[in-house]
């Protein structure tokens, strides 16, 4: 069995990518430098509206550099700037004029880690909440069991609302950090490689979650792992050096790729 | 090929020309080591003993009244400990008032603000500060800022709040000359910023950047991500380095003894002079005797016990940030 028949045995059929969705993010001649090195060259690409766009390409290739760009998390580090347009329902995120801070309300990530904040699960979920808006108590209590109950989580932790969020399991943690995501209602989430500490059973809770969550959000997602893309994504982008090298459906990209590099990198020829 | 017998005849050339391991050369090392160690303990074991030993005659005659009395009469033989206690309470507690949030702010700054040209230069004059000995900062404290402080912070200060209730009381200078229990928790302040600011820099360091990250990934602004996740997630080491600045200032002996006005005087005013125990050993020790000797030296026994428990608490608390 060739790895693209193993790969094309996890796509799913159940979803197909609608291409006529509205596009929620259009990023055009994007470019990015870390420093004096060129990181992303000229990145046009289209994500589409409740759909899940996955990322891959080896190590290095800019799938991350591409992501943290949608929440300009970059301009954490000056000596990182992006050039072109990344634009959000039609609003430039790199104008430099944009309100970071609401911004990221609009545009949730997940990280590598789960990275619980040193308070009560309930605070962690209630936290990004409070920063935006002034709920009477009841309706924070109802905000907060909703996106528990969005992250599959709300089961485990009901009775325990009070306790620490760093006392959970590996698993729980990263769905209490996307319950804080999903609490601020916003209209992308991005994941970065969101499984790749976790074992086994914990991956297929969250991707089974992020697989409910298109219903409501737009979602990008960074992965290194190829099966994980196909199960997931209804459009995959390949990145090599920095550059796009295919956008297409999932099922076109690991059934039938275009480019030759594209097909090399999911037949595990090089990565 | 020759290369190769040649290899193997040195090596077991090495092997039988190698003496006996020389079990007493071995058992002399271990014991020199084992004995510094014990060095230690036993010169802490001394100290600690005669401190006692030597403070026992002032806790007999005394009692429990020995903490509780604001006496201290050369005269009349009687002697007490409340005011050097509360003296040096009050002067290390205010230190930690004003030193903490400054090095907290500087912790803060150098590994959040900060950019990266400006971060080894900053750090290095604070870690200067903490290399200035204590004659200096009591010289310094004396002569240059304590004419200043009274001019313009005692005087105005004092003309503002007397007579008003509580404040008035708190912030009233009877005779404004600088020196006193707030000039030395000042002093103090300055010099426990560098080792609290150090060590709690060196605990944000360590948070993972991705904790950070997602804080402003939430749309959290800095001074959000600071006080809600970064603080907080060091919130343990943190107390436990101001539980070692707290220890140091206790201690201080040099600088407050300069600054703190040397006064037997219970005041609650935190511009009045004072005494801590540090600075009444300092100041008496050189003609005492008899019982005023003992009285000095069961006031050091108080000093340690007061410090060890400081320092205990530290030890656990920094000991439990590291296990979570």
């Amino acid at each position: 069995m060739s790895p693209t028949s193993t790969l094309s045995s996890q796509l799913t059929s159940r979803n197909p990518a609608d291409e006529t969705a509205p596009v929620r993010i259009a990023v055009k001649d994007l470019n990015f430098y870390y420093g004096q090195f060129h990181g992303l060259k000229n990145v046009n690409l289209n994500f589409h509206d409740r759909q899940v766009t996955a990322l891959i390409g080896p190590s290095g290739c800019g799938k991350s550099t591409l992501l943290r760009t949608f929440n300009r998390i970059y301009s954490l580090y000056p000596e990182q700037r992006a050039t072109g347009q990344i634009l959000l329902d039609g609003q430039n995120v790199l104008d430099p004029k944009i309100d970071l801070n609401e911004l990221r309300a609009r545009v949730g990530m997940v990280f590598q880690k789960p990275t619980p904040f040193p308070m009560s699960i309930y605070d962690n979920v209630a936290f990004g909440l409070r920063l935006y808006e002034r709920l009477p108590k009841s309706e924070l209590d109802g905000r907060v069991e909703d996106a528990l109950r969005k992250s599959a989580l709300w089961d485990e932790v009901k009775d325990k609302l009070k306790q620490a969020g760093t006392g959970l399991s590996g698993g729980q943690q990263q769905r209490l950090c996307i319950a804080r995501s999903v609490a601020q209602r916003p209209e992308v989430i991005l994941f970065d490689e969101p499984t790749s500490a976790l074992d086994p059973i914990s991956t297929g809770r969250i991707e089974e979650l992020i697989e409910q969550l298109r219903n409501e959000f737009t979602i990008v997602i960074v992965t290194h792992n190829m099966q994980q893309a196909a199960r997931i994504s209804q459009f995959t982008a390949f990145m090599y050096l920095g550059e796009l090298i295919e956008f297409a459906p999932t099922t076109k990209m690991f059934m039938n790729p275009e480019k030759r590099q594209t097909q090399d990198y999911i037949t595990g020829r090089f990565g | 090929m020759t290369a190769l017998t040649e290899q193997i005849a040195l090596a077991s050339d090495t092997r039988s020309s190698r003496t006996k391991p020389s079990r007493g050369l071995d058992r002399a090392f271990h014991l020199a080591a084992v004995s510094s160690a014990m060095l230690v303990l036993l010169v802490l074991a001394g100290i600690l003993g005669s401190i006692v030993y030597g403070g026992w005659p002032a806790f007999r005659e005394f009692g429990f009244g020995f903490v509780t009395s604001s006496a201290w009469n050369v005269g009349t033989e009687q002697y007490g400990a409340l005011v050097a206690v509360i003296g040096t309470l009050a002067s290390a507690f205010l230190a930690l008032l004003i030193g903490v949030p400054i090095s907290i702010g500087i912790a803060v700054y150098l590994t959040q603000l900060c950019p990266g040209w400006a971060r080894k230069p900053v750090a290095m004059t604070i870690e200067l500060l903490a290399s200035v000995p204590s004659i200096i900062y009591g010289m310094w404290g004396l002569f240059i800022f304590a004419p200043l402080f009274a001019r313009y912070i005692q005087i105005p200060v004092s003309n503002v709040v007397e007579g008003l209730p509580i404040v008035g009381t708190i912030l009233y200078a009877r005779v404004p000359s600088g020196v006193g229990v707030l000039t030395a928790g000042i002093i103090l302040a300055i010099m426990i910023v560098p080792f609290v600011a150090s060590i709690t820099r060196d605990m944000l360091d360590q948070i993972p950047t991705v904790l950070r990250e997602s804080a402003y990934g939430i749309g959290c602004t800095t001074w959000e991500v600071v006080r809600h996740v970064l603080v907080p997630q060091a919130s343990v080491s943190i107390i436990g380095a101001i539980m070692l600045g707290l220890g140091r200032a206790l201690g201080e002996t040099m600088a407050v003894t300069f600054v703190v006005g040397n006064a037997n005087r219970l005041s609650a005013s935190i511009f009045d002079p004072s005494s801590t125990i540090a600075s009444r050993i300092a100041n008496e020790f050189n003609e005492a005797d008899g019982m005023q000797l003992n009285a000095l030296m069961a006031l050091g026994c108080l000093l340690f016990v007061i410090t060890f428990i400081v320092l205990i608490i530290a030890r656990l608390l920094t000991r439990r940030a590291k296990v979570a």
